[in-house]
């Protein structure tokens, strides 16, 4: 750990002290053990497990994040923000009273492109969403705030993505996810603390960087489940050995290290203890991550087990079932591989918003309706959007391209006031206008949803206390 | 800045005609003065409780002056920072948090800006100076920017535990000042393991242990030490934190991650260096300047892909070439502060620095040593090489068009066959013509560097040119000329200057760090005021004199940390209740504390120990097989093509492949870096993921079995005799009779590879004593 860390990673002053945190003061251990205060050779000073959940700083409305990420970037005015002028002027050049836009791809001559979408007032609050979307919209409108006027630096899908998770446009900072395990530790002790769930059509252009701690110990990385029965790494016995003789390996282990310990060596207890922990998370995470004994009405809320639906679905419920052991931030991403596979639109903004959104309106819309009748939605901060939104101009006809100067995200739940939306893009869903949000101020508003203060959550890297909104950003006042 | 620029370009009459403007003092007075107090003085006054951005309004020099955005008032100037903030442009907005001030208010002040900003408050005190700021205050008093001197050896009482060494001296006191007593020595198992460890990242085997304990020569460690420093070996094992400092990787990063081929033979060049015991000096230089100072010369152009290594971004589109060749700039040119100076200057880029005294000019300075640096892609076959190439690709993969097609028409035993045709074709494509990724100076590409208002890229300030940091050269040098030739040689030149107070002073904070877990200063990239301070000055500066009158030879230095009581300590200290509670983090160094094997350590032990290490040094990368899950998350899969050789995937862990995008689990859960900033100094961690991948991972099970194959051959079937030799080779010691009685037990009716496995998971093997 770096030595100017201790904001967060207190050092334990005692062998004394030291049991204390260890087994009691943080109410057991947890997933990850220890840390040791110091870099390889250094003292047996011993940090107590940095995975202990942490009392947030600042009052806390939600515990967890669960973060649907719409990778490829989905189109705001097929979505939340309905534009009835931008179908008035299809075809024709944009007004030049709208101002400028850079664009990875298209000229300043494309003609700007209606959206066939239509859209329908829902809920109590008569929040607008597109018919890409009826499940969320019927279901869940009241529960979501609409964010119209999100903005970012970057029109580029990676330094885009590596804005979005981390508030930097290149890579190295870390994820949203690692700070906030960072800030609160986990309440799993068979589960890792930081969950990501990728697509399994494949890579997206961020790449692994995008999820990763960057900066911070490896203790805050992001566990990567993978799209098979077995999304845990490592969780499964070796071929052809039993559970039986696995336990008597780790008993002789436990007998041959306790023989050669030296009694002031905190380290090698902590070590020890991690190899109970890894033992206990390989006999208790399979059951939470096992889908086969959730009834058929939860299954089907989610569209489990049919198509097109079937593997956000399962995704989402896991997602589910992780924020109810306590794991701190979970991401659900939709869409990896090929641009088309993902909300890129660039060829067909039709054929590609369809074919996502049959994927995830059902799913999200399951999620968001079992997490509050568990009463989980209360302590459970749910995140939707992509890296940028689209281009109210064609592209190839009837494609969009990247688009970064106003788009839409939800938050619902984890105490945010749902049923509204805030802010606005111009009248042709170009420039946010009317109070515009960086990606830091959503950022911002995460963190003090969960009880922590933007400028307190740093890290020392390179000469600067960094910290996840980089500079600072807003609370998003109207939702908290 | 732009107060300076501001003040030149609006001489003296502004100003006169300020002094005699009395409707415009009476102005401020009344219109002007009221608002600051009011709405401003809060944040950004002498009376603030706390400063705000380094900015001071209550008084015309403060607001000359300025704050991190710069100076907030140029007199005459319609865009002023300050009307610019009241106006709301610019992402700036002031006062924060609260509905903008009423439109006849921002009038008054454009008015005021405009008539010269004439200002009643004549008593106002200038903004305190911070002498934590100021570059010439800090270049006389801030540690780090001293000279260093060759100290005096401290008077010690147990002088004969410190006879032999300087090194000794400076600890000892230390210890003593504080009521403290050295370790006993190590025993000589733990010695000789420790220091194999330490120098190759190896374990010794059992027969040199023996050796070792057989050797009653008074020098025998000392032969032994001299030794290891001449194995190849070490070369590899320093090879390590020089790499993670540069954070060397061979691919670009971002979506693309492309590949570089060659810059392996930069790993290699390091790797050479260290052995050959290359002068740090000459070290640093080729890999700064070794275009500029010996072109065409293969051994500098592999120490010049340094400014290769970082992440790049490149993207199809209609973007500005220029943001990312400042995103270049800035990567390159903080590596170099990181690496070679110590001196990171993150905050700089946005403004001066709040802690150290490095201004934002300083910042962009050093940036213009590289502001004609270039990619220069280094063909290493001929002209007519590369055509044949060319010709000989383009032919096959017109072929195996052919056979594609073929192949979706067919089906059953057919397709299969034409499967292997492909494979076949594919295995006679001619490797991809092997090319450095050089660099090279062209002027005609020149990028002008201009100091960049809060860093960002489109607000350009002043033009600057080549000049080191003002805190660690006299006011009045002037800057280099912008089109200066062999700007990067000049810098190298500077940076290795036998007087410079940082450069040697952070190598061999590095050495000290490599050997005993922790810099002298922990923060081993940051000396500044932001680091650390060191725990023993005197010490640094008597290494690093002698690193520097040593010829810059850093086996010197090893060798004489190595040949040390200090570094001999036991890791037990029977004071060790007392003294961790006066030093709990062992700065003082009371005892040499146990650390955990790094992750290439981990991976290399065990393949040593079960004999399966393939030893080669040196040459092109590999690709190991890695769970298709990995690969199917890379922009594209087939850009990890396993190396062909099976051999190879035994090599060290240093050989493997370095990329961006895709992570070897095991390396990543043992602390390897993320390859994507300088990493001073890794992380050592214990959690659960890692015994996960210590007790089912692919690898330690492949090893275990390859052990236990290795036990049954060479201890036969007698339980007693494995379990003997199972200790030697995995720990370097016999087992006590408890461990024997244990293991005996166990394997009475357990296989003899779950034995192996829990083998490597002794703490006897995952740290070095």
């Amino acid at each position: 750990m770096h030595p100017d860390a201790h904001e967060h990673a207190r050092l334990t002053r005692t062998r004394r002290e030291f049991l204390r945190d260890a087994c009691c003061g943080f109410g057991g251990l947890a997933f990850a053990a220890m840390l040791n205060a110091q870099s390889l050779r250094g003292a047996p000073a011993v940090v107590a497990n940095p995975l202990a959940p942490k009392l947030p700083p600042l009052p806390a409305k939600a515990k967890s994040v669960i973060f649907l990420f719409m990778a490829g970037g989905p189109s705001h005015v097929e979505t939340f923000d309905p534009k009835p002028l931008l179908n008035e002027l299809s075809g024709q050049p944009r007004p030049k009273e709208f101002g400028e836009a850079k664009y990875q791809f298209i000229q300043s001559t494309a003609k700007l492109l209606g959206t066939k979408r239509t859209f329908k007032k829902y809920g109590q609050s008569g929040i607008e969403v597109s018919d890409l979307f009826p499940r969320l919209g019927a279901n869940c409108a009241d529960e979501m705030a609409v964010i119209r006027s999100c903005y970012g630096n970057s029109v580029v899908h990676s330094a885009a993505q590596y804005e979005l998770f981390s508030g930097r446009v290149v890579p190295g900072a870390p994820s949203m996810g690692s700070w906030i395990t960072y800030g609160l530790g986990s309440e799993s002790d068979s589960l890792p603390s930081y969950v990501v769930m990728p697509d399994p059509d494949g890579a997206l252009p961020g790449g692994q960087p995008m999820y990763s701690q960057g900066f911070l110990p490896a203790i805050y990385q992001p566990t990567m489940f993978r799209p098979t029965a077995k999304p845990v790494l490592n969780l499964d016995l070796p071929p052809g050995v039993s559970l039986k003789e696995r336990r008597e390996a780790l008993d002789l282990l436990h007998h041959l290290n306790e023989t050669a310990r030296d009694a002031h060596d905190e380290e090698f207890s902590a070590r020890m203890n991690a190899y109970d922990l890894a033992f206990r998370m390989q006999t208790e995470a399979p059951e939470v991550l096992d889908l086969s004994k959730e009834p058929q009405e939860t299954l089907d809320l989610y569209g489990v087990g049919v198509e097109p639906t079937n593997d956000y679905g399962r995704r989402c419920l896991m997602a589910r079932k992780l924020v109810e052991k306590g794991v701190r931030f979970v991401c659900v991403v939709s869409g990896g591989g090929s641009g088309k596979l993902t909300w890129d639109g660039h060829d067909d903004i039709e054929e590609n918003h369809l074919r996502m959104a049959s994927q995830t309106d059902q799913p999200m819309a399951g999620l968001l309706q079992d997490l509050k009748r568990r009463g989980l939605l209360d302590s459970t901060l749910v995140l939707w959007g992509g890296e940028f939104g689209r281009s109210p101009e064609a592209e190839s006809g009837k494609g969009r391209d990247h688009h970064n100067l106003g788009f839409s995200m939800w938050l619902a739940g984890g105490g945010v006031k749902g049923g509204q939306v805030v802010g606005a893009t111009d009248a042709i869903g170009l420039q946010a206008i009317d109070r515009p949000y960086h990606l830091r101020d959503v950022h911002t508003t995460i963190l003090n949803q969960l009880g922590l203060d933007q400028n307190k959550l740093t890290y020392p890297h390179l000469g600067r206390n960094e910290r996840l909104t980089f500079v600072e950003g807003k609370v998003i006042k109207e939702i908290v | 800045m732009v107060a300076v620029f501001a003040a030149a370009f609006f001489p003296a009459p502004v100003r006169a005609a300020a002094a005699a403007d009395e409707e415009g003092l009476k102005f401020f007075h009344d219109r002007i003065e009221p608002v600051l107090q009011r709405e401003c003085y809060e944040c950004h006054s002498s009376q603030a409780k706390k400063l705000k951005a380094g900015l001071h309004l209550d008084s015309k020099a403060g607001m000359l002056a300025g704050g991190e955005s710069g100076a907030a008032l140029a007199p005459g100037d319609g865009q002023s920072l300050i009307l610019q903030a009241l106006r709301h442009e610019n992402n700036l907005e002031m006062p924060p948090d609260r509905p903008q001030l009423a439109p006849d208010i921002i009038a008054d002040f454009e008015q005021w800006v405009k008539r010269g900003a004439p200002d009643s408050r004549v008593d106002a005190p200038p903004p305190p100076l911070d002498p934590k700021r100021d570059p010439a205050q800090a270049r006389l008093t801030f540690w780090a920017f001293q000279p260093v001197k060759k100290p005096e050896l401290p008077a010690v009482k147990d002088a004969g535990w410190a006879a032999g060494n300087p090194i000794d001296r400076f600890v000892l006191a230390k210890l003593e000042e504080h009521g403290l007593k050295p370790a006993p020595a190590a025993s000589r198992t733990e010695l000789v393991r420790r220091v194999y460890l330490d120098v190759t990242g190896l374990p010794p085997s059992p027969e040199e242990v023996q050796a070792f304990l057989a050797d009653s020569a008074p020098d025998a460690y000392e032969k032994l030490v001299n030794r290891l420093l001449a194995n190849p070996h070490y070369g590899e094992q320093m090879a390590r934190d020089w790499l993670d400092v540069v954070r060397y990787a061979e691919s670009e990063g971002f979506e693309y991650d492309r590949h570089l081929p060659e810059a392996w033979r930069f790993r290699d060049y390091v790797i050479n260096a260290f052995n050959r015991d290359k002068p740090f000096d000459r070290f640093l230089t080729e890999q700064l300047a070794g275009d500029e100072i010996a072109p065409g010369d293969p051994e500098c152009e592999a120490a010049a892909v340094f400014h290769r290594l970082g992440t790049v971004r490149r993207n199809a589109g209609n973007l500005e070439i220029a943001v990312s060749r400042n995103e270049v700039l800035i990567e390159r040119t903080d590596l170099i502060r990181a690496s070679m100076l110590g001196l990171t200057m993150g905050c700089a880029r946005c403004h001066d620095h709040k802690f150290d005294p490095i201004l934002q000019k300083d910042y962009y300075r050093l940036q213009a040593y590289l502001s004609e640096t270039q990619e220069n892609d280094i063909l290493l076959v001929s002209a007519e090489e590369k055509k044949d190439g060319e010709t000989r690709t383009k032919a096959i993969t017109d072929q195996m068009r052919k056979v594609r097609k073929a192949k979706d028409a067919a089906e059953g035993e057919e397709k299969k066959k034409l499967d292997g045709e492909l494979d076949a074709l594919e295995d006679q494509l001619p490797p991809y013509p092997a090319t450095i990724p050089g660099i090279k100076d062209d002027p005609a590409q020149r990028t002008e560097i201009h100091v960049l208002k809060r860093g960002d890229w489109e607000k350009k300030g002043d033009l600057v040119a080549p000049r080191p940091p003002s805190v660690l050269v006299s006011d009045d040098l002037p800057e280099l000329p912008a089109d200066t030739p062999n700007p990067r040689a000049q810098l190298a030149k500077w940076l290795t200057d036998p007087k410079h107070p940082l450069t040697p002073r952070v190598a061999v904070n590095r050495i000290w760090q490599h050997h005993f877990g922790a810099g002298l200063v922990r923060t081993t990239n940051d000396f500044g005021q932001n680091g650390e301070r060191p725990s023993h000055p005197e010490l640094l500066d008597w290494l690093a004199y002698q690193f520097v009158a040593s010829g810059w030879s850093q086996k010197a230095v090893h060798r004489a940390i190595l040949l040390s009581n200090t570094y001999r300590q036991s890791s037990q200290n029977e004071q060790a209740e007392a003294a961790a509670n006066a030093d709990p983090e062992n700065r003082l160094v009371w005892h040499v504390a146990r650390r955990r094997l790094a992750a290439e350590e981990i991976r290399d032990s065990m393949l040593a120990i079960s004999g399966q290490l393939n030893a080669k040094i040196g040459g092109p990368s590999v690709m190991i097989p890695v769970d298709p899950d990995l690969t199917k998350f890379l922009y594209k899969p087939s850009q990890w093509s396993v190396t062909k050789d099976q051999a190879e995937f035994n090599r060290r862990s240093i050989y493997l492949m370095a990329k961006r995008n895709l992570h070897l689990p095991f390396m990543e859960t043992f602390d390897q870096p993320d390859l994507l900033s300088s990493c001073g100094r890794r992380e050592s961690s214990t959690h659960a993921p890692q015994a996960l991948e210590m007790m089912n991972g692919k690898l330690a099970n492949d090893e275990a079995t390859a052990l236990a194959a290795r036990l049954t051959r060479e201890a036969g079937a007698d339980h007693g005799k494995v379990v003997d030799r199972a200790y030697w080779l995995v720990t370097g010691r016999a087992p006590t009779t408890e461990e024997r009685r244990l293991s005996l037990a166990y394997l009475q009716d357990q296989p003899l590879k779950e034995f192996a496995l829990v083998m490597f998971n002794l703490n006897a093997f995952l740290y070095a004593p």
